[in-house]
């Protein structure tokens, strides 16, 4: 279990924690650089950063196209794991978590990969297609746990009550409440089906619930807030924020704002 | 998997094989992990259910027209001058390939299971056009998720499923883009039943696939039985998925007398080239960067085998050298083609024409004449014509 992650959610500022993720590298890895720097002024509390892969099944269009441009670009996991050591050398009390498919870390391999990201920092993993069906989740959970990190899991609105068990079992640092089933940047998340689903999850464990899925505005954002979840997760609307304003020459500055107007309604 | 045998199938989660070296599992998002074990038990309940087995056996036969026949092919036998070759003659069944005893499996499965809508992804359009017959035939609803360059390049399946009524969603690139795409469509429509055409993606798909193939090696056992008084010596398939010679050589995995070849596609020959990795669903071998970022792969004129990776079954049977798997090139699929056309009056589609360019070129010449090959003729050209016209037509002139 990630210590960061502990202080993070027993600090009570902001009441919801914002959780934001960019693609690592996205658009160069000096730009990226930047855009953290400023969401992290400006009241994000974990960075979910993800690697890329290009058979990721569960990213919409906006999300993909990102990945496409960074591996294109020929940015590689290697030079995320980079860029968390630059963002913690800049702060220590954000929360890191890296995100993506178990493709790149099957090969870099896991043991490795795992070192390699305590070295830089980084607090957390979660791996998409990795349910704790699959071998290779049961040797990145060990090697996290050994390691004092955090495994972070997916509940799904399809997730069953014995699922659900199991997979709070074997939670660490927070559960991933998905909102909606569908890819990432598609649907909208509703705000009675989020409330029933974070009541399911708290009636079983203290562990910090983040809601992650459909939230497009900071309206959404305070709506999914007052379900009573620990975090607000907001993806492809910031992914696409940056991918719409790329050739702008205030685009970080801008983006901050952006990061800010969601932060705001969270404290 | 018990020591003693390649036929007991994966293990509870999916693996083929043990420990590290094992092949398959379970690598898809938290949202699609409850319908995968709700199918998974659907499959184990329904194929313990006689009335079930009895009513796909009934369209097999009646709707598909099985069992296919295993056929003398004695002007290319005489041509090459050594072992006798058996064409199984899959390109005759229903809409034309082996695709569709999978797909009229699988929507029975569905059916039995509840689901009211389907889903599927496809390469050479195969699976795409008789899963739409089979969706027409039992009433339901089918969205198929192919690539452009394919639903370019296999017209005749595309209008075909458009007048079965079903629904296109075209993605840019070839089957690798589709089957991606098929599971993101699925995770999007988790109640949809999604019937995969190949022994690909997450468990249970390569075992249920494998299943319900497994009938073409029954048919050649006793086909061979009854023709030659003896089991073939060798069986060649075409590999993309691995779905047609897996169904072939299913029935024989415990019998090394008898030999198995499996052909990919020279630029996406997984098994030949690749290394094991994780992706779409399963561990396997594939093509890929060496960082497992991105999947590699080159494009072959044989759609339905234009894949960088492959069914962990054969990936498994390699590593067990259970099974020999070799390639074949486009050159050499189109002068099979020609061999085919013109010895024996049939026109194949070029997938198959991998493991019949393996056949005529490197394996029947030097054997002797009481030697059998079974070569799967997994289905038939008329989606190919344009493609062939193109890359040959003046051959024929």
């Amino acid at each position: 279990m990630s210590e960061r992650f502990k202080k993070i959610f027993e600090n009570k500022n902001p009441k919801t924690k914002l959780v934001s993720y960019f693609v690592g590298c996205y658009p160069t890895p000096h730009e990226s650089f930047k855009l953290i720097k400023e969401a992290i002024e400006n009241g994000v509390s974990i960075l979910e950063i993800g690697y890329c892969t290009s058979e990721a099944s569960a990213e919409g269009p906006v999300i993909k196209a990102a990945h496409d441009h960074v591996l294109k670009s020929g940015y590689s996991l290697n030079d995320t794991i980079k860029l968390i050591d630059k963002i913690r050398s800049y702060n220590k009390d954000v929360g890191i978590l890296l995100m993506g498919y178990i493709a790149n870390l099957y090969k870099y391999p896991i043991k490795k990969f795992v070192d390699d990201i305590k070295k830089a920092g980084a607090d957390a993993v979660l791996v998409v297609d990795a349910p704790h069906e699959l071998k290779e989740e049961n040797e990145l959970r060990d090697a996290l746990n050994d390691n004092g990190l955090s495994l972070i899991k997916l509940a799904a609105p399809t997730t069953d009550q014995k699922r659900l068990e199991d997979i709070i079992k074997i939670s660490s640092g927070f559960i991933y409440q998905v909102n909606v089933s569908g890819v990432t940047g598609v649907k909208s998340a509703n705000e009675t089906d989020v409330a029933n689903f974070v009541k399911r999850i708290k009636k079983l464990t203290n562990i910090p619930v983040c809601s992650g899925f459909g939230i497009k505005s900071p309206e959404d954002a305070k709506k999914v807030a007052n379900s009573g979840c620990n975090g607000v997760i907001v993806g492809s609307t910031f992914v696409k924020y940056i991918q719409d304003n790329l050739s702008a020459p205030d685009l970080t500055q801008s983006f901050g704002k952006q990061v800010k107007s969601f932060s705001e309604v969270l404290k | 998997m018990t020591k003693n045998s390649y036929k007991t199938g994966p293990d509870e989660l999916g693996y083929y094989g043990e420990g590290d070296a094992a092949m398959g599992g379970m690598a898809v998002g938290e949202t699609l992990m409850p319908a995968l074990h709700e199918l998974n038990q659907g499959f184990e309940e329904a194929i313990k259910d006689k009335k079930f087995l009895d009513e796909f056996a009934y369209y097999c036969k009646h709707y598909i027209g099985r069992p296919s026949p295993l056929y003398f092919a004695e002007n290319l036998t005489k041509e090459l001058g050594g072992a006798r070759i058996f064409f199984k003659q899959e390109h005759l069944n229903h809409t034309g390939s082996h695709k569709i005893t999978n797909s009229l499996f699988q929507v029975l499965l569905a059916k039995r299971m509840g689901k009211k809508s389907l889903i599927c992804e496809s390469g050479a359009g195969q699976h795409y056009s008789a899963t739409a017959a089979v969706a027409a035939k039992f009433g339901m609803p089918l969205i198929g998720v192919m690539g452009e360059v394919d639903i370019a390049r296999v017209n005749q399946n595309i209008i075909k499923a458009k007048h079965y009524g079903a629904k296109l969603k075209a993605v840019p690139g070839t089957l690798k883009e589709a089957i991606t795409d098929a599971i993101k469509t699925w995770t999007t429509n988790p109640d949809f039943a999604y019937i995969c055409g190949s022994v690909v993606s997450s468990h249970p798909f390569p075992k249920i696939v494998a299943f319900a193939q497994s009938i073409i090696g029954r048919e050649i056992r006793e086909q061979s039985l009854e023709q030659e008084g003896k089991l073939p010596d060798m069986i060649v398939g075409c590999v993309g998925g691995g779905s047609n010679f897996a169904g072939a050589i299913y029935d024989f995995l415990d019998e090394p007398s008898v030999s198995k070849i499996g052909v990919e596609a020279h630029e996406t020959a997984a098994l030949s080239n690749g290394t094991p990795g994780i992706m779409q669903g399963m561990k396997t071998y594939m093509l890929q960067t060496d960082d497992g970022a991105k999947s590699l792969g080159g494009m072959s004129l044989g759609a339905g085998i234009t894949y960088f990776s492959v069914g962990p079954l054969h990936s498994y049977l390699k590593d067990q050298k259970a099974v020999t798997y070799s390639s074949a090139t486009d050159k050499e699929m189109l002068e099979a083609y020609k061999i085919i056309a013109r010895t024996e009056g049939i026109c194949s589609a070029l997938e198959p024409m991998a493991a019949a360019a393996e056949v005529i070129f490197r394996q029947a010449k030097n054997k002797p004449k009481d030697y059998t090959i079974c070569l799967s003729l997994c289905g038939r050209g008329e989606k190919d014509l344009d493609t062939i016209q193109e890359n040959i037509g003046k051959d024929f002139e």
